[in-house]
């Protein structure tokens, strides 16, 4: 009778998902967050963007809001300007980057050698860079202002110059100009994405190439120059995107002028989202910059391919 | 040594915990806005106005700062909060805070954005209010005629001015040059700019604005002495033939006479306003916001203002503008905004706001006070019988369009790229393009 009482066992209910699963759902549960936020940071006005440029949307005729479709492209296609504004920028960008990165290759170079002072002669090199872009735009404004700026007035003391020379009023002068800010302001990004890079190339290397007759120029195109190579294309890459979207410098010292003459996409943009308040076609123009962004990653890519082949 | 595992929270305790940390903030993120150290509250249950003001120079923000303070102390029911904002951003601003549907209760405007604004749909129409208002009466009809937009009165016109030009007397002494009377013709005020200038001194004659819708509507200010219009009979007609020949003339003081500094194609503001206070240029066309300005500048006795001078169809117009307040459609608490801006137009902070800056209050009976009696304040006030509305003010389409077609096409044809023809027949074609 003793064994009446005899317990008996039941298989424990089955969980409706597996352990791997439920650990899976889980980690991806913890992405959720950032998802959410990039996709509305990023993702999120990328397709507003897109959105908007189908509509013509001039915000003091909202009665006249209304879906046009390809409209505003075709209109970008026919508007002079933009093409005006397009080339500045290929001007802008070329000369900027190329030139911050000659002149921040040969800084870094200078800095990576041994001499008195270096940590200082590094620590100066970097004020143009935390120097915010607008005071920059300010500060060189004022340089070249032809009345009363310190440029003007040191060239004509040293007798280079007899008549005052307005640096951001003629026609041939304004973008080299602003370039030459640019430049200056861009110069230590490079140097001290090229000084890292110089200093993780190990000194057994040179060696090696020393004792097999290796001279100074050898060396650099040899040893030095491939294995900068990933940090070139890195540093070149970003820079020219960000010189592409970079609107403050040109915005504060000439507004885009004189006569358009200093007008680049990206402060057309800007004039014509909040100047002739048309947010339609400030939106094709946007999402223009970023097509041509766009490719232009696509061919980095396909550089960074041969970058992991040499770092590989 | 073993480890003692207790101390140490799991990646999954860890993720846990910042996720529940975020969530309090985050529902706590109200308090967090609010400064340490606020503001006097002008009483427990005072309801809050935001108001937006826009900074063109320091001076304006501790002159706002102290009228706010004032205001706050006066009264328990409303506490306004004062936000500035750079002026070059403040446009900008405005138009990002009202498509988002969070615009400022009331701020200050120019009178060129007003029409903007009410084609957005963002502005309350103030007509009823305002003409039931104390003042109505006694601020001059050009003043509300700023602030009108389709029959609507949209805004108060905080000051208005007008413009006129300014003059170093000092200068014209140790000249040798006569200081013609305020009924000068263009032939004297060219001979004027001539003799002011002498580029090996880096000294010019006459300070042109280039950059901003100012340089075309100065531009425009010179158009009308020779009796053009920018509209007649509701067609643009700023490139009718008078109309080209004044703007050649004008032109040809850059290009010809060489009477304006090199720099003139981009000379905005600050530039034509700096320029004459530190004497490389001798004369300039401004408003009367710079008078106070230049007293400290170029000393008080060493200048005065002219009206414009008389074209060759004796004729001549200056522009008033003013500076507004204004409500928005979208405001929270309209009646607290009211009661501030009205406040604002009262005596004495109308005069205190007026005079600090050497703007025109737009009421009367403060306009008459000793302090616009001043010579430094005459070539306004006797510009005040040829002063108009600016012609641009009549098409909200407008605004924008001066800045982003009509600047550059101006400061072409300043730069020789195109001829003055060229540009008014291209302005014309703008403008027409635009009449919405």
């Amino acid at each position: 009778m003793g064994n009446q009482n005899a317990t008996i066992a039941v298989p424990a209910p089955r969980a409706l998902l597996s352990h791997a699963t439920r650990e899976t759902l889980s980690n991806y549960a913890y992405l959720l967050p950032a998802a959410i936020c990039l996709g509305g940071t990023v993702l999120f006005p990328i397709l507003k963007a897109i959105h908007m440029s189908l509509y013509y949307n001039v915000l003091i005729k909202p009665q006249e809001y209304r879906f046009i479709g390809l409209g505003n492209y075709v209109r970008m296609v026919q508007d002079p300007t933009f093409w005006l504004t397009l080339r500045n920028s290929f001007t802008w960008v070329f000369w900027s980057v190329s030139l911050q990165f000659f002149f921040g290759f040969l800084v870094a170079l200078i800095l990576n050698g041994q001499f008195r002072g270096r940590a200082v002669f590094r620590t100066i090199n970097l004020l143009p860079w935390i120097i915010p872009g607008v005071v920059v735009a300010l500060i060189w404004e004022y340089i070249y202002q032809p009345n009363y700026g310190p440029l003007n007035d040191l060239l004509r003391r040293a007798g280079l110059m007899r008549e005052p020379v307005a640096w951001l009023s003629n026609l041939n002068l304004v973008m080299p100009a602003v370039v030459f800010t640019n430049i200056w302001r861009g110069i230590p990004f490079f140097t001290i994405m090229i000084l890292a890079g110089l200093q993780a190339i190990p000194d057994e290397i040179y060696e090696a190439a020393t004792v097999d007759g290796a001279g100074v120029i050898q060396r650099f195109w040899s040893v030095t120059l491939p294995m900068l190579r990933p940090i070139i294309v890195v540093s070149t890459a970003t820079r020219i995107i960000w010189t592409f979207n970079y609107a403050d410098l040109i915005f504060v010292m000439t507004s885009g002028g004189p006569a358009n003459a200093t007008q680049i996409t990206s402060t057309y943009t800007l004039m014509q989202a909040y100047s002739d308040l048309d947010w339609g076609y400030a939106a094709t123009l946007s999402v223009i910059l970023l097509v041509i962004m766009l490719v232009f990653t696509a061919l980095y890519l396909k550089l960074t391919k041969g970058v992991e082949s040499v770092a590989g | 040594m073993v480890k003692d595992d207790a101390y140490y929270a799991s990646r999954r305790q860890f993720l846990q915990t910042l996720a529940a940390t975020g969530a309090i903030a985050a529902a706590d993120l109200a308090w967090w806005q609010e400064p340490f150290l606020g503001p006097r509250r002008a009483g427990a249950a005072a309801s809050t106005v935001r108001f937006q003001f826009s900074v063109p120079e320091p001076l304006r923000i501790s002159l706002v700062e102290s009228l706010v303070e004032r205001f706050n102390k006066s009264q328990s029911d409303v506490e306004v909060k004062v936000e500035f904002v750079p002026q070059a951003q403040a446009r900008q601003k405005l138009i990002t805070a009202v498509s988002a549907g969070s615009p400022p209760d009331c701020c200050q405007i120019w009178d060129n954005w007003v029409g903007e604004f009410d084609g957005m749909n963002a502005l309350e129409d103030l007509t009823a209010r305002i003409k039931g208002w104390k003042h109505y009466k006694d601020t001059v009809p050009v003043a509300w005629q700023t602030v009108t937009v389709k029959g609507k009165l949209l805004s108060f016109p905080w000051v208005v001015t007008n413009d006129a030009i300014f003059v170093r007397t000092d200068r014209a002494k140790e000249y040798g040059l006569k200081i013609p009377g305020p009924d000068w013709t263009w032939d004297d005020f060219l001979t004027l700019a001539k003799g002011f200038t002498k580029p090996d001194k880096n000294q010019y004659g006459f300070g042109m604005r280039g950059a901003g819708t100012w340089a075309v509507l100065y531009a425009t200010e010179f158009l009308y002495s020779n009796g053009a219009q920018v509209l007649k009979d509701g067609k643009v007609v700023i490139n009718s033939p008078e109309s080209v020949q004044a703007f050649e003339w004008y032109i040809d003081l850059i290009r010809k006479h060489k009477i304006t500094p090199p720099s003139v194609a981009t000379d905005g503001y600050r530039q034509i306003v700096e320029g004459f206070g530190r004497g490389v240029t001798s004369m300039y066309l401004h408003n009367s916001g710079s008078v106070e300005e230049q007293k400290k500048f170029v000393g008080e006795p060493n200048f005065a203002t002219l009206p414009l001078p008389l074209g060759p169809a004796k004729k001549r117009a200056s522009f008033y503008f003013s500076e507004t307040l204004t409500m928005f459609k979208a405001a929270k608490n309209k009646e607290g905004a009211w009661k501030f801006m009205t406040w604002l137009m009262d005596d004495e902070p109308n005069y205190d706001y007026a005079k600090t800056l050497g703007l025109l209050p737009t009421r009367q009976a403060l306009a008459d006070r000793p302090h616009y009696k001043h010579p430094g304040y005459q070539g306004f006030v006797k510009s005040f019988p040829f002063s108009i509305v600016s012609p641009y003010l009549a098409y909200a389409g407008w605004g924008g369009k001066l800045d982003s077609e009509g600047v550059p096409l101006v400061q072409q044809a300043m730069l020789g790229k195109i001829s003055p023809k060229e540009c008014l027949d291209k302005l014309a074609e703008v403008l027409t393009k635009n009449m919405a």
